[in-house]
């Protein structure tokens, strides 16, 4: 991961050294986790009967959570894994919206509509 | 806002719930499907080259900092000089990917395979739904839409006072399509994800244009600036020292 090669900014700012397949890895593994827990949280908000824009807002907050959690799971050093750290509060934050509305209005119509 | 419409829980076991299995099983159905009939290409030793060629350049452009002016400029010469450098299209070679395309017929029957393992399944569902679920009211969403939407949520019923939020079972069909992506990806692994961009490109672009692609990593490699990292990093490794020493 390069972990050495960022520890002194002031230095090496300006070259960028980093793995490709790695980042492309740490990639991979955000885009996962928020597609699944774009789904738990659709789920979710549908079994708990969430509607309009509560149910968005439960989709921001699990997202913040989300961030969250990668940002612990990164030691709140996201230079070391990401090339920023828009990276991880943004990727895969409109891909997940569209499986949150599914999963939502799936789940919300069969507990509560019928 | 019109009052609350009353679903028979029939629909709900005989229209939601299968429509979205369903989904689901032809979406895994045609990941394999696609994976049986996809053809492992024979390799043309040209093409080989030419990529190997490219990916040799996109290596010396990534770590060109990382060795000394002199050799890189020789790398550099070696790759793109005017005369027998490797990333060097004659103009008269450089050929017309169609007709490239057209001489080469295993490339059309794979590329119209993909097509039509992405297109027929997709028309078929289509169909089945249109045939047994037209006109239902499957479900509603839980969030309010304005008039705007009605065409894309209420395709398939022709009635303009119910409330925009109830999806009618084909729109249902099409919110799957869409939605189920994220799904796909997790179950399937990223290997379908991919595979649908590759689509995308192919369609696109129409097959791989090798000469094109040479020339422009040639331009890249002409246009980059040359800075070797190793004097700074001496810096570096003091200020690294220095850190362990403290």
């Amino acid at each position: 991961m390069g972990s050495s090669e960022k520890r002194s900014k002031d230095v090496m700012s300006d070259i960028p050294t980093f793995s490709a397949e790695n980042l492309q890895n740490n990639l991979k593994v955000i885009q996962n986790s928020r597609t699944f827990l774009s789904i738990i949280a659709g789920v979710l908000a549908g079994i708990i009967g969430f509607t309009g824009l509560t149910g968005f807002v439960f989709y921001f907050v699990v997202m913040l959570i989300t961030s969250v959690g990668l940002m612990a799971k990164a030691g709140f050093s996201a230079d070391l894994y990401f090339d920023s750290w828009n990276r991880v509060l943004f990727d895969g934050f409109l891909g997940g919206l569209m499986s949150f509305v599914l999963f939502w209005t799936f789940a919300y119509d069969l507990v509560h509509i019928f | 806002m019109a009052e609350d419409l009353v679903l028979d829980t029939a629909i709900r076991d005989w229209v939601l719930i299968p429509l979205s299995v369903v989904m689901v099983l032809i979406g895994i159905l045609r990941y394999f499907v696609s994976k049986l009939m996809r053809s492992s290409p024979t390799p043309d030793a040209k093409m080989v080259k030419e990529g190997q060629v490219v990916i040799r350049a996109r290596n010396l452009k990534a770590g060109a900092n990382f060795i000394p002016p002199k050799s890189f400029r020789a790398r550099r010469f070696y790759f793109s000089n005017e005369e027998n450098g490797l990333l060097h299209v004659p103009k008269d070679q450089a050929q017309n990917p169609q007709a490239q395309m057209f001489s080469d017929p295993n490339m059309a029957t794979d590329m119209m395979k993909k097509n039509l393992s992405m297109i027929i399944p997709q028309t078929l569902t289509f169909a089945w739904v249109n045939f047994f679920f037209s006109g239902f009211v499957a479900a509603k969403i839980p969030f309010p839409l304005t008039q705007r939407f009605r065409s894309m949520l209420q395709n398939g019923i022709d009635l303009s006072t119910v409330d925009v939020s109830y999806v009618s079972s084909r729109s249902w069909y099409f919110l799957n399509l869409f939605g189920l992506r994220g799904l796909f990806s997790l179950i399937l692994g990223d290997e379908n994800a991919i595979d649908d961009t590759q689509r995308m490109m192919q369609m696109g672009g129409f097959g791989f244009d090798a000469s094109k692609s040479l020339s422009a990593e040639k331009d890249g490699l002409d246009i980059i600036q040359h800075e070797w990292a190793l004097p700074r990093f001496e810096l570096r490794a003091e200020s690294v020292l220095r850190k362990l020493v403290q």
